[in-house]
């Protein structure tokens, strides 16, 4: 039996990427990479790296006559070798010798797995938000529908009645402190429940955007700025600040990520309020205001009138997901 | 956690792990087809298969890759095993920059992201659809040689695949689908690692200023679309988000141009193609793309 290290070094590869992936599911930090609609098809890819890795397994060790009849295809006599391989193709199969430039293939290839183990899941934050444009991006949501459609889901989510709006409308302190909302439920819901939700936010008397509504009552009250004005609203974000607002003025932003955390695009309430100063960037705040309407840059664009705050912890799940309306 | 490691740092990190767990599941899609194609589609099926007219394959490659779900990931395994079979690279080329960007969930998505508005979308894809036919082309008439790496020569023979057994081939097609992993997985990971750099230090905001210009803001808005290398399907919510401060002509420029080529999908073509030849298939869709557009922007 002859060992083939660079096989075994592969099969290692695959088995610390499904370790990976399995890692992040289990620690729950994956939500700080993907959306949650995609942690099925991610633990799936798990899956498929260990069945990989066993099917490896089974190459580290070769009997003799094996080893034989891979030299001669190092050796350029393959078409005639009764390996498995035929040769239309010349990719590496982890034979040829382990050369400088195979030991750098392999450091990237173990760099991420290095990264992804060691370094902590860091939430994106205010300078992120300044280098994806910041308030200027902000202005222009008018057009904007967040609401994702999956023509290809059809599965139909039993606990839909939790979403309902009587859950938005529970008192906003309870749904802050909540235990993380089962995130492996996708944000699915029927065109039906979906206008009930928008009906919500017209009926409230204060509008609490929870994690869930958030996306969709922004882009409601971006829209129709006018309709909302004067009306009471609570929710939370962080501190984002950039030069060209004043000294009492400050933004509160959400990230809302469509597939994983490179495709985020901010969200948020320019808010003003005399405190100001005292916030801090990147400080987590619940916040309570009255809608106002200001102009930026040539765009209107909603105002909160901050009337109260409370600085809060850094939700478990930073981030919000577009709604999916089912359209089938 | 470890102390002293700059925020930044541990930005890049997530963003560029982030992009990687989301990639890797259609990458193992695109090995595992990969792998298939290579242990039981034949240079003869290919042969027949695909027309001998040049147009007639360019058509045929298009359309076979705006009826192929694929996302551009995983697109790039498939035809580097492709291309190694013997289909001609500009009807790979053509199936390349039509997978990604023709399919049921990019429609759906950009649908939805312009506000329900079916012409964004249908523009999307229809003048998409047209420019890959005319890049395709151009490729079938400029680019004659060789352009694959050596490592992914065609060398033609008589496969003895067929006498070997079922449970066999499946084994073979699993074992190839790890080395194509192997082969893919360090461009992908070179591709990620890049546009995650771009994303966190790079200051978008910079460009926002200039933006009024139709020609200026069509160039910032690809450039955009290739370094941030994002999802096709995720891409249209980015580029609403642009609305208003850009022109629609350049917003379709990003939406079209994106899920073609981009910076991680460029790299990962390295994997098959001499660099020049990657340099001209970019050079080339940039600017067709970026006529048609500005040819077609009264109607946009």
């Amino acid at each position: 039996m002859a060992f083939h290290f660079q096989q075994a070094l592969r099969a290692l590869i695959l088995l610390a990427f499904c370790g990976l992936i399995f890692y992040l599911h289990y620690t729950g930090d994956i939500t700080k990479y993907i959306n949650p609609k995609y942690i099925p098809l991610s633990k799936s890819a798990s899956i498929l790296f260990l069945f990989l890795f066993f099917i490896q397994i089974t190459r580290i060790w070769s009997s003799k006559k094996e080893g034989e009849s891979h030299g001669q295809h190092a050796g350029g006599a393959c078409c005639h070798h009764v390996d498995d391989h035929d040769c239309s193709h010349h990719h590496d199969h982890g034979d040829t010798p382990f050369t400088v430039k195979k030991l750098f293939s392999y450091s990237i290839i173990i760099f991420p797995l290095l990264t992804g183990f060691y370094l902590p899941a860091a939430t994106l934050d205010a300078s992120i938000a300044d280098k994806k444009g910041g308030l200027a991006v902000l202005g222009n949501k008018n057009n904007v529908n967040s609401n994702q459609a999956d023509s290809t889901s059809v599965d139909e989510n039993d606990d839909m009645e939790d979403y309902s709006i009587r859950d938005s409308l529970e008192d906003f302190e309870d749904s802050a402190e909540q235990e993380p909302p089962l995130y492996e439920e996708e944000q699915e819901v029927s065109k039906e429940e979906f206008e009930h939700l928008k009906k919500g936010l017209y009926s409230s008397s204060v509008i609490k955007m929870d994690d869930f509504v958030f996306s969709l009552y922004y882009e409601e009250i971006s829209k129709d700025i006018e309709r909302f004005k004067g009306r009471q609203i609570e929710f939370q974000g962080f501190v984002y600040k950039e030069e060209g607002l004043s000294s009492n003025q400050l933004v509160i932003s959400r990230f809302l990520i469509t597939h994983c955390v490179a495709d985020a695009s901010m969200i948020g309430f320019l808010s003003e309020l005399e405190e100001a100063p005292e916030l801090y960037e990147n400080m987590w705040v619940k916040v309570k205001g009255v809608i106002d309407t200001a102009t930026y840059n040539g765009t209107e664009m909603p105002l909160i009138k901050i009337t109260g705050w409370e600085e809060i912890d850094e939700p478990f799940i930073p981030y919000l997901y577009p709604i999916n309306v089912r359209i089938l | 956690m470890p102390i002293g490691i700059p925020a930044s740092i541990l930005n890049l990190n997530v963003i560029f792990i982030s992009i990687l767990i989301e990639a890797l599941p259609f990458v193992l899609i695109g090995v595992f087809i990969a792998g298939f194609i290579q242990i039981f589609i034949t240079e003869e099926h290919i042969r027949r298969w695909i027309p001998k007219n040049k147009a007639a394959a360019v058509v045929m490659g298009c359309t076979v890759g705006a009826l192929f779900p694929a996302c551009e990931c995983g697109i790039v395994p498939i035809i580097r095993r492709l291309i190694s079979k013997g289909v001609p690279v500009y009807a790979a080329i053509g199936f390349m920059l039509t997978g990604p960007l023709i399919n049921p969930i990019v429609i759906v998505s950009t649908y939805m992201a312009f506000g329900n508005d079916l012409k964004m979308a249908g523009l999307r894809m229809g003048l998409g659809f047209l420019i890959a036919i005319i890049i395709a082309f151009i490729v079938s008439i400029i680019f004659r040689s060789n352009h694959l790496k050596d490592s992914v020569q065609v060398i033609h023979h008589h496969s003895y695949v067929k006498k070997r057994s079922l449970i066999e081939q499946i084994w073979s097609m699993l074992t190839h689908s790890i080395d194509e992993f192997f082969d893919m997985a360090k461009y992908l990971i070179i591709g990620a690692f890049l546009a995650s750099i771009v994303q966190v230090f790079m200051p978008a905001k910079a460009f926002l200023q200039i933006a009024d210009d139709p020609v200026i803001s069509l160039v910032i808005m690809m450039g955009f679309a290739y370094i941030l290398s994002l999802c096709s399907e995720a891409d249209a919510f980015i580029g609403a988000s642009f609305s208003s401060i850009f022109p629609r002509p350049s917003i379709l420029g990003f939406l079209i141009f994106g899920p073609m080529i981009d910076f991680k999908n460029s790299i990962m073509m390295l994997s098959v193609f001499r660099l020049k030849f990657v340099l001209g298939v970019l050079v080339l869709t940039a600017s067709v793309v970026f006529i048609t557009i500005l040819l077609f922007q009264n109607i946009i």
